[in-house]
């Protein structure tokens, strides 16, 4: 065969393509806007604003009106500029963890096969969705960075309006430091574990910085959040690098990763359309695939091949030996953080109890893989000689084995936090120790009834949904999120339970009050698992019931 | 004869560390202009993996690909070259018309209306046309498919699977398809496991575990044992 290669015909002009890019999304856009149920929209703006605004005056009656004292203050600048700082190293680490896993760019899965590959350029083709990631960013950023401004002008010197935009433009630089730092990361193909070490020794910097008053790679981004308050001009620095490593990032945009692109499409949308329907399980499970985590091939520990032991226990245990690594470690930092929080809600801060909800459910649903997996598989499930709610309890016990080492790094993270700050040990080491385990068990309650309740329910079909009135079809959706977080919730306030025991009569009060506490936890555990166990039995009775009324009424109209 | 797909040392490789999976070993071919060429393999021998590389739908780990001498990727190797994927994909908010529209024009064919309605007609859609392709059923999403990968000019044509779900009309529009592909000098890749389209190819390719174990014309080997027994 002759090496001759073959001209390239002039069959396209890119300019043209890019008008048809152009003129294309124009028309859906209207399309879209044209489809657009405004009655809809109007009642998401209205949950937002209700959801948003009582948040915010939540969080404001937390931080209450009196102002700091000159030491306090003093104390605020000599430290703020450090702990925010974290925040800007917490931003460019997740933008370069997401950058080298493909992120943050998210395509529809059609315009990675008829875009991408077509000769438009790829620069003008991806400008719209970088702009709306930005856009995003942005928004968050500065919502977010202006209501904890203003928040915080409430006690420091400095008027609100002041405090407002400073807190704004923080959010703003380290939203664009987030979005520049993914896209470069994601353009150089930046791989994960240069990442990962980069995120290690920016938090250990920033760390020692705000422990010893060095200074840390991310003071000025700290600083540039009190300009309400003073203003230094070096802390512009700042924002030009942020909008440095954005304009690198943007530049470089033709250089994306079809690759990712592609494997991202069908999950991000996926993704979305699960934060939407606040389907907080399936929202963990597709972060899980965009982030390539996937089950060892390998257990950890072979289990012996022989032997009588019950098969579903074996078959949790073969799944929570192919944990990957990052999972192990994620799960680890899963319960170092329930303890933290637990510490800072025992020493007062109850709105600390939320992050231990948040990270005992997470860690719930991580640790119930086995039950996960059954759930998603309904047809094997269901064609199994057992009935489906023994099927499911009898896979809580593994998890519930597995969960008792992250409840001793729990327990010992706490004690040791708490201990440092107190003068008894023991004491310290007692009511962790009694508290943990129930803490992270109500959690994984929590979790499970989050799995089991996406379980097909054959006895009330999708058509009872279907005809549910709009009103009640929303407020079931929100109850159906709340309730699982609700169970956690229940093992997490224990230790504010302990606390007012211990404020009412004494220290001497902590232990026997941590003892009945955690026997309530465990008696709401023990309602969960019936409650897994029973489901379809009850449901199947109510069913019968219903349908029996049913018919009983028909058979009285048809006799008058 | 000149050169339409040149893949120089193309490999692929799954993982990292201890868990890396090799999908395709290093690999180096030139397809020629106006040839067919099958690839054939069993599930997992690397068929779809070397099409998508060459495609430039997956990040390659090493080696190249050159469409018609430019740099595969390249705004002009993207003009050469048409990928008709297995998994066909749709906007959900356009009719087939309205995707031809799109292709044809973001690949600068203005004219694109006569040429659709010959290749709805071909693939029997004409009564479809307007309505949304993520709505057809399997066989009718890749008859979509094959009017949209035939809607704009190519000197390449990669197809993987693409006889899966076709009723034998379908089979039949789509052979006559490749018929004119070839005949008017664009290279065509095929990967499938029909073994009564291999009848009709230039060169065969065998594949198995990623690796290369037969590239030559058709009539030379045994095709049964290349794909179920090697």
């Amino acid at each position: 065969m002759s090496t001759t290669e073959m001209p390239v015909e002039a069959t396209t002009t890119p300019s043209l393509g890019v008008h048809a890019l152009r003129d294309l999304r124009a028309r859906r856009k209207k399309n879209r806007l044209g489809e657009l149920e405004w009655f809809e929209a109007a009642y998401q703006v209205y949950l937002v604003a209700l959801f948003g605004g009582g948040g915010l005056l939540w969080l404001s009656s937390l931080v209450g009106d009196q102002k700091l004292s000159v030491v306090e203050a003093a104390d605020v600048a000599r430290n703020a500029p450090a702990l925010l700082g974290l925040v800007a190293v917490l931003a460019v680490v997740l933008g370069l963890r997401s950058g080298s896993q493909g992120g943050p760019l998210a395509l529809e899965a059609a315009d990675v096969t008829h875009v991408m590959l077509s000769p438009v350029d790829r620069l003008q083709a991806l400008l719209r969705p970088a702009t709306q990631r930005i856009r995003s960013a942005v928004f968050v950023g500065v919502g977010l960075g202006g209501a904890l401004g203003q928040l915080a002008g409430r006690r420091l010197p400095g008027t609100s309006f002041a405090w407002f935009g400073s807190g704004a433009l923080f959010g703003f630089t380290v939203a664009l430091l987030w979005v520049g730092a993914a896209l470069v990361a994601h353009a150089i193909r930046l791989p994960l574990v240069i990442a990962t070490v980069i995120a290690v020794v920016g938090f250990g910097w920033q760390g020692v910085a705000l422990a010893k008053g060095i200074p840390g790679p991310a003071n000025l981004y700290g600083s540039l959040a009190l300009w309400g308050w003073r203003q230094h001009p070096v802390d512009v620095v700042a924002l030009v690098v942020s909008l440095g490593l954005l304009v690198t990032g943007v530049a470089l945009l033709a250089r994306t990763s079809l690759d990712a692109l592609a494997r991202r499409s069908s999950l991000v949308t996926q993704l979305r359309f699960a934060v939407t329907m606040q389907d907080l399980r399936t929202v963990v499970l597709l972060r899980r695939q965009l982030t390539h985590d996937q089950t060892r091939a390998r257990p950890w520990l072979r289990l012996p091949t022989r032997g009588r032991t019950n098969v579903i226990w074996r078959r949790g245990w073969h799944s929570l030996l192919r944990l990957p690594a990052g999972r192990l470690i994620r799960m680890v930092a899963l319960a170092v953080g329930a303890g933290a929080c637990q510490v800072a809600a025992y020493r007062g801060t109850t709105p600390a109890v939320l992050g231990t909800v948040v990270l005992t459910f997470v860690l719930g649903l991580e640790v119930l893989e086995p039950l996960s997996q059954e759930v998603d598989q309904p047809d094997r499930c269901d064609g199994l000689p057992i009935e489906r709610g023994d099927l499911m309890v009898r896979h809580l016990l593994a998890p519930v084995v597995a969960l008792i080492p992250f409840s001793a790094i729990a327990a010992t993270t706490a004690a040791l936090i708490e201990s440092s700050k107190s003068n008894d040990a023991s004491g310290a080491f007692a009511v962790a120790g009694l508290l943990a385990f129930p803490t992270l068990l109500a959690g994984a309650a929590g979790a499970a009834i989050n799995i089991v309740r996406d379980a097909p329910d054959p006895f009330s079909g999708t058509n009872q949904q279907t005809f549910m009135p709009p009103e009640m079809a929303g407020f079931s959706t929100v109850l159906r999120t709340l309730v699982p977080l609700a169970v956690s919730a229940v093992g997490a306030l224990s230790v504010v339970i302990v606390r007012q025991a211990v404020i009412h009569d004494g220290p001497n009060a902590a232990v026997p009050t941590a003892v009945r506490a955690m026997t309530a936890g465990l008696l709401v555990v023990a309602g969960v698992a019936t409650w897994v166990r029973m489901r379809d039995r009850m449901r199947r009775s109510i069913r019968a019931f219903m349908s029996e009324g049913h018919a009983h009424t028909q058979q009285q109209r048809s006799s008058r | 004869m000149t050169v339409a797909l040149s893949l120089r040392g193309l490999t692929k490789s799954f993982g990292s560390g201890d868990a890396q999976r090799p999908a395709l070993a290093p690999l180096t071919l030139q397809v020629a202009q106006g040839q067919r060429v099958a690839i054939v393999g069993h599930n997992g021998s690397g068929k779809t993996t070397l099409l998508k590389m060459a495609a430039g739908l997956l990040d390659p780990s090493g080696g190249d690909v050159l469409v018609t001498g430019q740099p595969g990727g390249s705004p002009a190797a993207r003009a050469a070259l048409a990928y008709l994927s297995d998994h066909p994909t749709f906007y959900d908010d356009l009719s087939l018309r309205e995707h031809l529209e799109y292709v044809a024009r973001l690949h600068g064919v203005a004219d694109w209306a006569d040429r659709a309605d010959q290749l709805v007609a071909k693939v029997g859609l004409s009564d479809r046309v307007d309505d949304l392709p993520t709505t057809f059923s399997r066989g009718l999403r890749q008859k979509a498919a094959i009017t949209l990968a035939f809607v704009r000019p190519f000197q390449v044509l990669l197809v993987d699977e693409p006889f899966v779900g076709l009723d034998s009309a379908g089979k039949a529009a789509l052979l006559e398809l490749f018929d004119d592909t070839s005949t008017r000098g664009a290279a065509l890749l095929v990967a499938t496991h029909e073994l009564t389209f291999v009848n009709r190819v230039d060169r065969l390719i065998a594949l198995a575990d990623g690796e290369l174990r037969y590239d030559g014309a058709p009539g030379e080997t045994d095709v049964n044992e290349l794909v179920f027994h090697t």
